[in-house]
């Protein structure tokens, strides 16, 4: 084998070329990772909404809480099914909320986006037990105090601790405290009392979906069964998890999907950057190379000598991708939500198997970059070693 | 200074060995390169060009010969024919007790590995290596560990008197020392012949003159057959045998 300090001191010497190699795959893999990332990242915020021991209640044939109208009196009803959990008084554990999307100006661009306000009955507290008020207070039930998620705080106006805003026309609300909610997607919400926004709206009388609180997940069989069996009620069951899954797959695919095909296209560039290099390095080299097979090296040791060092070349750029991709990690993306078509800040979430792959295709890249060049290596006659 | 490096058959060195022993075929006792009717023709275009016509030629065991002759007269094809490079037109070629007229590419590396030792005229080290990695190259063809090559590596330099620049890289060495430095990169895999082409051609008087004493110490007190392609007359004159080419024969 050739020695690989043989390849690295090369790439080191011809430094400008290296480095300009390096940068293109680096930033193929910095966008591919920051998508895969960010999809996760969408994944993560969603998924962490839901849970497998919660099940959601909407009207039969809705795909989202936004499109569910439930009447106020089917609540008791769906409360009294089997299978859902009581609490020390023998009150079964349920809450009926209320979602709307409301146009809101943005701050820091020009143009709205849509929030969406959850109404929420008293007792949120006693069924949401991960809500925590990170600042200011808890609203007063009965009044137009509302509080905000964390990753709203900011970003819209009048949606700041102590600031007002528009909840309809001429109904303005009071931020009166910022929660967090275990990084869900309920922190890119707005919550108010359920019969505020129900007076605001004109939805007198109505949830958007019910949630309740099961004594085990194996018990969502059951419920299910009592509540889609009524044909009259006209609702679907579904287990919180599983709903936010669904939530979660078109923006998610979208963004993979958009990510990977701008990555592909980058690398057919970068991959020609690195064979450019390649080429150049063997041409300027065509006479240690022939040394080399005079000196007994094979062809196939040539072959391998020249696509590990466009591997390390590759690499090294991969490696610089995810450093610069790791930064993101630290930054908060707002983006559309396909499915509730409001606006959910996400952040970029490294994982394991996402820094993996990404290093994999820089190395992919390498491979098939050097992969012609290291051919024409092979092909430099041991003759050229005594040529002048 | 009689010490050596001694490389012996690795493993695959052996196996090697026994691969090419399907080629070798019995050369007299005292020759180790025997040409017969050797001629090599390259073509430009569909025009036959006669680089070597009918060369006969031995040199024995431990033969000193030098090669001159004007350009284009053929002296480094016969060079690149004996050492492995390039492969006749017709006639046979044996070379220590091998037919390289029959051998495969990667048969004629694996003999040339084990067989040759190469000195150029340009050096042809490898400008990101030290001395002694250059010189630790061909040992990377064999079984040994790794303290073993770097033992042996910095024997052949201390052969060459260059123990003090072992870890200085070739634009750290003078041209004398970068040609030492090919010599010890040539004999450190013990190889029965030393093809030089042109060794002294870009150095100095002196530093020419070092180079080819040194060459007569690998002749005289290791053994090695030498092959040299020169043009300058007083390094001709330092081998047992001189030998002038003109248009492919010798004459």
């Amino acid at each position: 084998m050739i020695p690989i300090a043989y390849n690295l001191r090369s790439l080191a010497v011809r430094r400008t070329t290296t480095l300009a190699s390096v940068l293109g795959i680096g930033l193929v893999v910095f966008v591919l990772a920051g998508a895969l990332m960010l999809s996760a990242g969408i994944k993560q915020t969603l998924g962490r909404s839901g849970k497998s021991d919660i099940a959601i209640v909407l009207r039969k044939g809705s795909d989202a809480e936004m499109a569910s109208s439930i009447e106020s009196p089917t609540l008791g009803l769906i409360l009294s099914a089997p299978g859902v959990k009581k609490d020390a008084s023998g009150s079964p554990l349920g809450i009926g909320e209320l979602l709307i999307v409301a146009t809101m100006d943005k701050i820091g661009v020009d143009g709205v986006s849509n929030v969406q306000i959850r109404g929420v009955p008293e007792q949120v507290g006693r069924f949401r037990k991960g809500l925590q008020i990170v600042d200011g207070r808890a609203a007063q039930p009965g009044t137009d105090e509302v509080i905000i998620g964390q990753r709203l705080r900011g970003r819209f106006k009048g949606l700041d601790l102590g600031q007002s805003f528009d909840l309809r026309k001429n109904r303005p609300a009071k931020v009166v405290g910022v929660f967090a909610y275990e990084g869900s997607s309920h922190e890119s919400e707005i919550w108010a009392d359920i019969d505020t926004v129900r007076q605001a709206f004109g939805r007198a009388g109505l949830f958007s979906s019910v949630r309740v609180q099961l004594s085990s997940p194996s018990q969502f069989d059951a419920f299910e069964a009592v509540i889609e069996g009524d044909k009259a009620l006209g609702l679907d069951a579904l287990r919180e998890d599983r709903y936010y899954e669904k939530q979660s797959e078109g923006t998610s695919i979208f963004v993979t999907g958009l990510g990977v095909v701008i990555a592909v296209i980058f690398s057919i560039g970068a991959m020609i950057g690195a064979m450019i290099t390649m080429y150049a390095s063997i041409a300027s080299r065509s006479r240690e190379i022939g040394t080399l097979r005079a000196l007994g090296f094979s062809r196939p040791a040539i072959m391998i000598s020249f696509l590990l060092e466009a591997l390390a070349l590759a690499l090294s750029g991969g490696l610089l991708g995810i450093a610069l991709s790791l930064c993101l990690g630290t930054v908060r993306f707002s983006m559309m939500n396909f499915a509730s078509w409001s606006e959910i800040v996400f952040s970029f979430s490294p994982t394991p198997g996402i820094l993996l792959s990404a290093l994999v295709f820089a190395g992919l890249m390498g491979l098939f970059g050097g992969l012609f060049p290291a051919l024409r290596a092979t092909r430099i006659s041991p003759l050229s070693a005594m040529r002048d | 200074m009689n010490s050596s490096p001694q490389a012996s058959p690795s493993g695959s060195d052996r196996g090697a060995a026994s691969d090419i022993a399907e080629h070798a075929r019995p050369t007299t006792a005292e020759s180790i390169i025997s040409l017969r009717g050797v001629r090599k023709t390259y073509f430009r275009g569909k025009e036959p060009i006669h680089v070597l016509q009918d060369l006969d030629l031995e040199v024995p065991v431990g033969g000193y010969e030098a090669l001159m002759g004007p350009s284009g007269s053929g002296k480094s094809t016969l060079l690149n024919l004996i050492a492995g490079l390039d492969r006749p037109s017709a006639g046979s070629l044996l070379v220590a007790g091998a037919d390289l007229g029959a051998m495969s590419d990667s048969q004629l590396a694996r003999w040339r590995a084990n067989t040759i030792g190469f000195i150029f005229q340009a050096y042809n080290l490898m400008p990101v290596l030290t001395a002694v990695e250059n010189v630790e190259l061909p040992l990377l063809l064999t079984k040994l560990s790794a303290s073993e090559r770097k033992r042996r590596a910095q024997t052949a330099l201390r052969i060459v008197g260059l123990e003090d620049r072992m870890h200085h890289y070739p634009r750290q060495l003078s041209g004398g020392q970068e040609q030492r430095v090919a010599i010890a990169r040539a004999i450190v895999n013990d190889p029965q012949v030393l093809v030089a082409d042109e060794p002294t051609g870009d150095l100095d008087r002196q530093s020419a003159d070092e180079i080819l004493t040194l060459l007569e110490r690998m002749n005289r007190e290791l053994h090695k057959t030498i092959i040299m392609v020169t043009h300058d007359p007083a390094a001709a004159e330092r081998a047992h045998i001189t030998r002038r080419l003109n248009k492919g024969q010798l004459i």
